[in-house]
């Protein structure tokens, strides 16, 4: 499946439905459908069955949600007031244009803008202050409450809509990069070799908390937790080095620690080892910034040593996410290498 | 006329404030099948004129009529190169910057000389991750946000000059309710005003010479306005620009509704002509909201007014909602409204159309 069908699909945290029939539709066409499993909150759980029961059983995560916005109410002029689901800056909202409600065959989501007071009509005070998402809205042209509320009621959920774009030299933009790139990887991993289990963990939640991961994680009981993930490049301009956390176009980043999780030494020496015996671009995240599935997984049932790779990501959790191709199949290679190596 | 695929032909035109050809010359070939001739100026004014079809009253001298709306864009450019290739930027015109980080640009890059190459850029936000809590209370400023172009440094530094123009991007989508959103529909919806005018002046009986000009250099100062009006020497003129249409944070009093046009009140704006166009409107069953402008109204009526002996003008405001964002919203209905009414009310100027206009 290609990266761009991904990015484009909607898939709220806990409504992540369509992304979610796109990698059940490949997997249990790959797999059959008895080893594609549904767990309690919505993770897809795919099981390579291991030839070498020596192997250990390697859980290979990657989250299907993205960041987003869901509806709440309507003002009396038919503007929709809405919460962001997942962490979202309010400051990248202004001047956007979101879809709002899921594409279905009969009902095309609708378009939608989020505008913000014209700079000539804004005091001094006002330029200064930061709009908290209590002040925005999003705008369908509605002319009233009842009809905004009507079209989209509360829970409504509402997704950037950033045509998937490729840019400069081997970069591109797109909403939802995190965490599709990963389960673009996964899916291309299905066929890698290993002869221990492999089971594939396309989950859910991730940005509300590594809800999926955690019930996903109890459920397989893996002994090596790899997760494939993006992470925040603050790379541009004269950004001072130590705050850069890691950079675009330099290959895939190995976290050593976030606020997540703190890698197993053992994956992570051997990751490094790997990527420079086999020569694959990678990096080490050089801030501990972020979380994510690795923390769940890590700490699931009896536990489990994990490590995460992640593809560099400019604007993260913004609707005009940026990461390099050659980073993202760095993460592919990188994986696979760790594996056939394992 | 198709309003809405106007409305997107127009918004992706090249035009910032100063650099408006490419827009005049698309705008030219917009006038030419509804006028009579068609001109381009030496500041990329287009200026489209209708005859007169009908002998005036007393069979004197015909009336001339300008119509104005501006082409111009707001619009950033590059200030720095900096060492990783990334840029900063400065203004051609008001962009708040509340609405850059994450923002799709276009790099007009000048490197291999003219026409420039368009490059695709985005700007850098950083993640909310990374912020600290006094971060998370500023706005960012212009100069703390970076281009990202997304090619190796000496690549930009080969095809990118300071100076070069940047140009914001986004495409008009039709929203409910006749409504749509898009950048640059101040004032190219306006534009969109003087066509809709043009094609039913063109079915109506005028005895006044109408000019349409399409302006430039609005954004930093209402310039090409000024060289509009001295040229077409208009005995008034009917100005047309886009106004605030309320929303939630609106102060009171500093709005008109979207849904229909208004026209302009005060010192700038002849008061007669004023009151004929609400009577115009009147009789026409067109709904015309009045915005009170207590002086400068930040339109092309600022510098009309006063070209050559001084013109009276009015001002007739189209009502749009996020102005000089990349999502600018406005009703169509509202737009054809401002046509018919513009159509109908030059339709009216005839000879003796100034007496007792100024007591």
């Amino acid at each position: 499946m290609d990266l761009k069908t991904l990015c484009e699909a909607q898939g709220l945290s806990g409504r992540e439905e369509p992304v979610r029939r796109m990698i059940l539709e490949a997997c249990t066409a790959r797999f059959g459908a008895d080893a594609v499993a549904l767990d309690g909150v919505g993770s897809v759980i795919v099981t390579r069955k291991g030839t070498d029961p020596a192997k250990p059983r390697v859980m290979l995560a990657a989250h299907m949600d993205e960041v987003g916005l869901m509806a709440v109410s309507a003002t009396e002029e038919g503007l929709i007031r809405f919460r962001a689901i997942g962490g979202v800056d309010s400051r990248v909202l202004v001047s956007k244009r979101v879809r709002v409600g899921y594409d279905a065959p009969d009902k095309p989501a609708l378009p939608g803008v989020i505008g913000a007071m014209a700079i000539h009509q804004q005091s001094a005070e006002e330029r200064k202050a930061v709009l908290p998402i209590e002040q925005l809205y999003v705008d369908i042209g509605a002319r009233d409450k009842a009809e905004a509320e009507r079209l989209a009621p509360a829970g409504t959920m509402i997704t950037f809509e950033t045509p998937f774009t490729p840019f400069g030299e081997g970069l591109v933009y797109a909403k939802a990069l995190d965490d599709r790139v990963g389960v673009y990887n996964l899916l291309r991993l299905l066929e890698t070799p290993y002869a221990g289990e492999l089971v594939f963990a396309f989950t859910s939640q991730e940005e509300v908390g590594c809800r999926g991961a955690a019930a996903a994680a109890y459920r397989v009981q893996p002994d090596i937790g790899l997760i494939l993930e993006t992470t925040s490049a603050n790379d541009l301009g004269d950004t001072p080095d130590a705050l850069k956390v890691c950079r675009v176009g330099e290959g895939v980043c190995v976290s050593f620690m976030d606020n997540a999780s703190i890698a197993d030494g053992g994956l992570y020496r051997d990751m490094l080892a790997t990527a420079q015996r086999e020569g694959i671009a990678h990096q080490v995240k050089q801030f501990v910034s972020g979380g994510n599935d690795g923390g769940a997984v890590q700490l699931a049932g009896e536990g489990a040593r994990t490590i995460v790779l992640s593809v560099p990501c400019r604007n993260i959790h913004s609707p005009t996410t940026v990461c390099a191709l050659s980073d993202i199949a760095a993460q592919e290679a990188l994986a696979r290498a760790f594996l056939s190596n394992l | 006329m198709d309003i809405l695929s106007y409305l997107q032909g127009a918004s992706v035109q090249f035009g910032p404030s100063g650099h408006e050809q490419s827009t005049a010359e698309w705008l030219k070939a917009r006038f030419e099948p509804l006028c009579d001739a068609v001109t381009i100026d030496p500041l990329f004014n287009v200026l489209a004129t209708l005859k007169p079809n009908q002998p005036t009253a007393r069979g004197g001298r015909a009336p001339r009529i300008i119509l104005c709306a501006h082409m111009d864009e707001i619009a950033l450019m590059v200030v720095e190169i900096l060492k990783d290739g990334s840029l900063r930027m400065g203004n051609v015109g008001g962009v708040d910057p509340r609405i850059l980080p994450a923002a799709v640009v276009t790099v007009h890059a000048t490197g291999a000389g003219l026409p420039a190459t368009p490059l695709t850029g985005v700007i850098g936000a950083k993640a909310p991750h990374l912020l600290t809590e006094a971060e998370r209370k500023q706005n960012y400023s212009r100069e703390d946000l970076y281009i990202d172009l997304g090619l190796p440094a000496e690549a930009v530094r080969s095809q990118v000059h300071v100076g070069d123009l940047v140009t914001l991007t986004g495409q008009t989508i039709a929203l409910l309710n006749e409504r749509a959103a898009g950048k640059t529909m101040d004032d190219r919806a306006c534009i969109a005003v003087m066509l809709e005018a043009a094609e039913r002046l063109s079915r109506m009986k005028h005895a006044a010479e109408i000019v349409f000009a399409a302006t430039t250099q609005e954004e930093v100062g209402c310039r090409g306005a000024k060289v509009a009006a001295h040229t077409v020497n208009p005995d008034l003129a009917i100005v047309m620009d886009v106004s605030h249409a309320p929303i939630p944070a609106s102060r009171p009093d500093t709005t008109i509704p979207l849904d229909a046009p208004a026209i302009g009140y005060g010192p700038y704006l002849q008061f007669k002509l004023v009151d004929r166009i609400r009577q115009t409107a009147a009789k026409n069953g067109i709904r015309l909201n009045v915005e009170q402008l207590e002086s400068r109204t930040g339109t092309d009526t600022d510098t009309v007014q006063i070209a050559r002996e001084g013109i009276p003008s009015v001002l007739v405001d189209l009502p749009l909602k996020y102005m000089h964002t990349t999502v600018e919203l406005l009703d169509m209905n509202a737009l054809r409204e401002c046509g018919r009414l513009v159509a109908l009310f030059a339709a009216e100027i005839d000879e003796g159309w100034d007496e007792a206009l100024w007591t």
